[in-house]
């Protein structure tokens, strides 16, 4: 039986075993999977590595994932409030940094590894390397330093500071998370993660200008990824497009594999990366909600029609909210393996 | 229409350049234009050509609607000030995020949109529940709703939107109270506001502030 790493490596070499690799994002449909509660699921490791081994068997898809929701970071840099639902991911409910003197007063933890909010993700990670660490990519996720602070002040009062300044105050703040970014991939390459998505949405021009993105996102792009190195890392940035900058981002960072957006043009795509890096065609999974198998199938076609020609093309999916019906989910994967086939 | 300076201006909006923007304005005072002038000839409009581009092009970004907001917002509170006679505020809006929701950013390009337009804002923050949105709703005799839901559960979540609907069903108030949804989810699926039962959307914050201007007008006095 070929596994997801036989298909990635041969995707990467320009080939294609049975069908191309696909990454299926099920992240809070574990706690479904094992009956429980979002915020019980998420309280344990054992609990996440279960039901992400669980989810890939039932499917068949390619891919682990270590994260339990993405406000994990903040809780390492000190919040203490997570706002859990019955139906979704939890939310930042305590912003850390209220004013400029808590980004002075702001310490990045020196060992991520030991911190006590790691135990579980590390606990998590410990199983899924142990049962199927050779045959998946274990993925785990990675917010940039240009993202972070809106987790830690809210995308209103980053928003503020990234445009009006003080700037010596917003490089003071990305310079600690630039310096959290590397610690934090590093403590997940130790731990045997091998994919690492790196959330980059404020490396888009849907957030900011191609001038800003030059200016602002681009410096602190290669200063986070200079430490820690390329090997295995994806440009994702959320559901924001990202096409205007792939060429730019090759060519100063050289990353080797791209997870667009739902609502990135996958063959412009796929023509600006010209094979020099890996394109992931990622559906619109809100409307696959409530999509019918006859529009799931014709969005599937759509997308490999798009991404097949001259290879190096693979699937992915976003967030998948928690409320997709569990026969959507089936729906999308059969027309995936079948489009995906060589 | 003073479309040289509404076009300067958009460039310094577009270039979120503050110093420029400011500039351009200060220039046109100088150059004799009234505080009203600048605000409902210049600042308006100017907005209002942002729109234009939404979703076309892919340089109107997140970063220059919150930019165009807070600067129109900023420079139409001091004209306010010099106004030969206070402008009415008549028409009131209720603007929040929906309950379990923590992202703000939307909801304050609307309100700082609104504010030109000159309607006056209610903004009950984040985490609003259904009830408050109802209950602060008729208490100003407001005649629309604003939810702004970043997550997709939130947005369609049993406690969002679709309780809002269900308690001005209840109150009878439909007819003097609507409901307009935006944030992210809704611009991954375009049917989605119908899911919610709100009665409409909008692609974005800067153009939310027309819908709702829109909206205003097919709402029942109070």
């Amino acid at each position: 039986m070929v596994t997801g790493i036989e298909r990635l490596t041969a995707l990467v070499n320009g080939n294609i075993i049975d069908r191309v690799p696909v990454f299926c994002n099920l992240i809070d449909q574990g706690a479904k999977e094992l009956g429980l509660s979002i915020k019980e699921y998420f309280s344990k490791g054992e609990y996440v590595a279960e039901a992400q081994l669980k989810m890939r068997e039932k499917y068949g898809y390619d891919s682990l994932w270590s994260l339990f929701y993405a406000g994990r970071e903040a809780e390492l840099l000190g919040c203490k409030k997570m706002i859990f639902s019955g139906n979704g991911p939890p939310n930042v409910g305590h912003m850390i940094i209220k004013n400029y003197e808590d980004i002075h007063n702001l310490r990045i933890p020196d060992d991520i590894t030991s911190h006590p909010v790691f135990e579980q993700p590390l606990a998590c990670l410990k199983i899924l390397k142990n049962e199927a660490g050779t045959k998946y990519p274990i993925c785990a996720y990675t917010t940039s330093s240009m993202t972070l602070p809106a987790m830690l002040m809210g995308m209103e009062k980053w928003m503020e500071l990234l445009l009006f300044g003080p700037a010596e105050i917003r490089d003071e703040l990305l310079e600690k998370c630039s310096d959290f970014f590397s610690k934090h991939l590093q403590a997940y390459k130790n731990a045997g993660a091998t994919v690492f998505v790196y959330a980059n949405p404020f490396g888009s021009t849907d957030f900011v200008s191609y001038k800003q993105f030059c200016d602002l996102s681009l410096p602190w792009m290669i200063k986070d990824l200079q430490q820690v190195g390329t090997e295995g890392v994806v440009y994702y940035c959320g559901s924001s497009r990202m096409n205007p900058v792939i060429d730019k981002v090759i060519e100063s960072l050289g990353l080797k594999t791209f997870y667009l957006s739902p609502m990135d043009d996958i063959a412009e795509a796929k023509s600006i990366i010209a094979g020099r890096a890996l394109t992931a065609g990622v559906i619109n999974d809100i409307e696959l909600v409530r999509w019918t198998k006859k529009e799931i199938v014709r969005e599937v076609r759509r997308m490999f029609k798009a991404g097949m020609p001259g290879g190096k093309f693979f699937f992915g999916t976003l967030v998948m909210p928690y409320t997709i019906p569990e026969e959507n989910i089936k729906y999308m994967l059969d027309a995936v393996y079948e489009f995906g086939k060589p | 229409m003073n479309m040289n300076l509404i076009s300067k201006y958009n460039e310094a909006i577009f270039d979120t350049d503050k110093k420029k923007a400011f500039q351009i304005i200060e220039d046109a005072l100088a150059s004799g234009k009234s505080v009203e002038e600048i605000v409902f000839e210049i600042i308006v409009p100017a907005l209002d050509h942002i729109m234009d581009y939404v979703g076309k092009n892919m340089d109107v970004n997140l970063a220059q609607h919150f930019f165009a907001s807070q600067i129109a917002s900023e420079i139409t509170e001091k004209m306010i000030t010099k106004f030969a006679s206070a402008p009415v505020k008549t028409e009131n809006v209720i603007l929040g995020t929906s309950q379990g929701d923590f992202h703000g950013l939307g909801k304050r390009i609307v309100a700082g949109c609104l504010k030109i337009h000159m309607i006056n804002t209610i903004d009950l923050g984040l985490n609003v529940t259904a009830e408050e949105f109802v209950e602060q709703a008729i208490l100003h005799k407001a005649n629309v709703i604003a939810i702004s839901s970043m997550m997709y559960h939130t947005a369609t979540g049993e406690n969002g939107c679709l309780r809002v609907r269900k308690l001005l069903q209840e109150s009878r108030l439909e007819d003097k109270i609507k409901i307009i949804v935006g944030g992210a989810p809704y611009r991954f699926d375009h049917k989605l506001y119908q899911t919610v039962h709100a009665d409409t959307w909008a692609e974005n914050g800067n153009s939310a502030g027309l819908v709702i201007l829109d909206l205003i007008k097919k709402a029942q006095p109070w």
